[in-house]
């Protein structure tokens, strides 16, 4: 039985024991759509179970309505807490009259922020007031990190979205008061037993818990433990990067990028790499991402006949993953019909100035030569054409030099000749080779993929030394 | 491209996943027909990987359900980036952790319970029943993942790097041995 067989067999085993709970899951998302609700939004149903010490989370969730709350509610003597989050975290608790009961540091930080102040029985405008310039003055909101969170949490959804409006329109005021550019998200907060549960175990407040939560189920490739350690600026920065559109969440300002190298910039790394030129690009795609604990800019175009994705160090600008491949949609221009094929010829020029060699080779050279134009770039029969070599030359190395130098790495071009060598084989018979810079417990990784005459090879090279660290051979399947 | 050992002309990735990313578009508009397309194309892949992540099939059964009501409730928010594989195995693991936390411990669980189940579900044939006891009792936890992925979902081992968080190096070793071990043990139970 070979690989393909064994894997049909696992398919159909595993197809075979699945329970039909369709019935189950067309019912219960008709239920949801009936009562306009969404799953998330249940948690409103078991609105303040964080403050029923003692009943357990899994009988009140049962319970789903809000009548016994109320019972609760109307003698509890917290009306509302409001939580601000920066990267301190702070939660302040208040009465009906929204005087200051309790204000909670979150983290250490909240602590230097807060110092000795006493804020008891102050109004809530004041308190606010005192911890965000405290917040200026300490410099935990600055050029780089302009963003603040803060969160309402009353059990009137009326009186949290009032209040929620109100906060977020005095803290913009006195941000600009202050002469601060500042970035004001504001929500209300909607508990359950799993957000509170969340909340304590990573000691963060229950609004960054909810934001973090929101940000999961719009980009499930997050997991709540990685975005944790961001601050609200980088949380904030990952949501209007990606468009995300947050429920209940608004947005005054626009969160600071300064401490990253902006999107332009990750466009000119990611382009004289590739050898690329911004006009010859069909399909441009740029998102500020997070993995691994780092931020980086995820760029995906298409450029005459190839596909490339790259991921980019925000803060370095250090290619960390670069990948390229056949555009099997790509349809070559025909010179005869189409004159801009031509045309584009300088603007690929300019877009490699320190080029003086190699244009023959790169891809589009290929498409704008007559003899060679009936055939579309994808017919690579021939090994080595998909593969990384075309952009040798075409002037990445300065730039690949000059972004490895963040981690005193080795290039990745000497990086593939030491894996070439060592493999016995010539850079011209290489296909399907990709590459990724990685940093392992401080270790800088080159992990290198190729394919070879039959053979597929993986390499990982020491990129501060270049020792080979591990070498695979295997046939390719 | 790509580093899948399946080379069956059949199975065409790209082809899935556009259809995939269709019956989302449908599911985001309410469309509970796209929402039974969606499960009958992809309920194994999400089972299974639930199955190999939990080992207890009530509660991987639990987040088959949920996992389906989480798509219909996100929907909206998807954004196509061709992998909608991708991101449904990975809610499916997001709500895989949440069962594991909630039970606190990995070793509490019992875990056989899955094969009674096994047994009294008629589809499942005596060659698959020696099959799944192979890969549920003679892998380990990442080589049963990382099979059930490769497999079932159709993920290329990049991709099974991405969603495990392991190195692409260690899913390929990992995938091999895991493969090497099944073999064998069929082989032994005269399957092969």
């Amino acid at each position: 039985m070979n690989t393909a067989e064994t894997d049909q067999k696992i398919k159909e085993a595993f197809s075979h024991a699945v329970p039909d709970v369709l019935n189950l899951v067309l019912s219960d998302c008709k239920t949801q759509k009936g009562s306009d609700m969404k799953m998330k939004d249940m948690g409103k149903k078991s609105l303040r179970i964080r403050q029923l010490a003692g009943i357990a989370a899994a009988f009140v969730l049962l319970i789903g309505g809000t009548a016994g709350f109320r019972f609760y509610q109307a003698n509890y003597k917290v009306a509302s807490t409001v939580s601000l989050d920066v990267n301190p975290s702070i939660e302040i608790l208040v009465n009906k009259k929204e005087r200051v009961i309790e204000v909670n540091a979150r983290n250490q930080d909240a602590q230097a922020v807060i110092g000795d102040m006493d804020f008891q029985g102050s109004s809530l405008d004041v308190t606010l007031n005192a911890l965000i310039g405290s917040m200026l003055r300490n410099g935990y909101l600055n050029e780089i990190a302009n963003s603040i969170l803060i969160s309402v949490d009353n059990q009137d959804p009326v009186k949290s979205a009032e209040l929620q409006t109100r906060l977020a329109d005095e803290i913009n005021n006195l941000l600009q008061s202050n002469s601060f550019n500042g970035a004001v998200l504001s929500q209300s907060i909607s508990t359950d037993a799993h957000l509170k549960d969340l909340a304590d175990s990573y000691g963060i407040t229950l609004g960054k818990a909810q934001l973090i939560q929101q940000i999961i189920t719009q980009n499930a490739f997050y997991s709540f433990e990685d975005l944790v350690p961001l601050s609200i600026n980088e949380l904030n920065l990952l949501s209007e990067s990606g468009n995300l559109n947050l429920n209940n969440v608004n947005s005054l300002g626009t969160a600071s990028d300064k401490a990253y190298i902006g999107e332009e910039k990750a466009w000119d790394i990611a382009l004289t790499h590739a050898g690329a030129a911004k006009s010859d690009l069909t399909k441009q795609k740029i998102e500020l991402d997070y993995e691994d604990g780092l931020m980086i800019y995820e760029l995906e175009f298409k450029c005459l006949g190839f596909e490339y994705d790259y991921e980019i160090d925000a803060v370095s600008g250090l290619i960390l993953k670069q990948e390229k491949d056949q555009d099997d949609d790509y349809i070559p221009p025909n010179p005869d019909t189409n004159p801009a094929a031509g045309s584009s010829q300088p603007s690929n020029e300019t877009s490699a100035p320190d080029t003086n060699a190699g244009q023959t080779e790169q891809p589009p050279a290929q498409t704008q030569d007559p003899v060679q134009t009936e055939q579309p770039p994808a017919n690579t029969q021939q090994p080595g054409v998909g593969g990384w070599h075309h952009n040798e030359h075409n002037g990445h190395h300065g730039n690949l030099h000059h972004s490895a130098s963040y981690c005193n790495c080795i290039s990745e071009s000497s990086a593939r000749g030491i894996a070439f060598t060592h493999a016995c084989i010539s850079e011209g018979s290489v296909y399907d080779y990709e590459w990724e810079l990685d940093e392992d417990d401080g270790v800088w990784i080159y992990e290198m993929e190729f394919k070879c005459d039959g053979y597929e090879y993986e390499y990982e090279i020491d990129a501060a030394t270049g020792t080979i660290l591990k070498n695979e051979k295997d046939y390719d399947d | 491209m790509g580093f899948s050992l399946i080379s069956s002309d059949d199975w065409k990735p790209e082809q899935h996943a556009a259809d995939l990313d269709g019956l989302l578009a449908g599911i985001a508009k309410g469309d509970s027909q796209s929402l039974a397309a969606l499960y009958h194309s992809t309920s194994a892949a999400i089972y299974a990987f639930a199955l190999s992540v939990l080992k207890n099939a009530q509660d991987a059964e639990d987040v088959l359900h949920d996992c389906y009501l989480n798509i219909y409730s996100a929907a909206s928010g998807y954004r196509s980036l061709g992998k909608p594989m991708a991101w449904i195995l990975t809610i499916t693991r997001n709500l895989c952790l949440l069962k594991l936390r909630e039970r606190g411990k990995r070793s509490d669980l019992p875990t056989e319970d899955w094969e009674p189940y096994l047994e009294s579900r008629e589809t499942v044939t005596p060659e698959d029943r020696i099959l799944l006891r192979a890969c549920m009792n003679h892998l380990s936890d990442e080589e049963r993942q990382i099979l059930v992925l490769h497999a079932v979902a159709g993920f290329k081992h990049r991709e099974i790097a991405e969603l495990t968080g392991l190195s692409l190096t260690a899913v390929l070793s990992k995938y091999s041995r895991g493969l090497k071990k099944l073999k064998q043990y069929m082989e032994q139970e005269g399957t092969l």
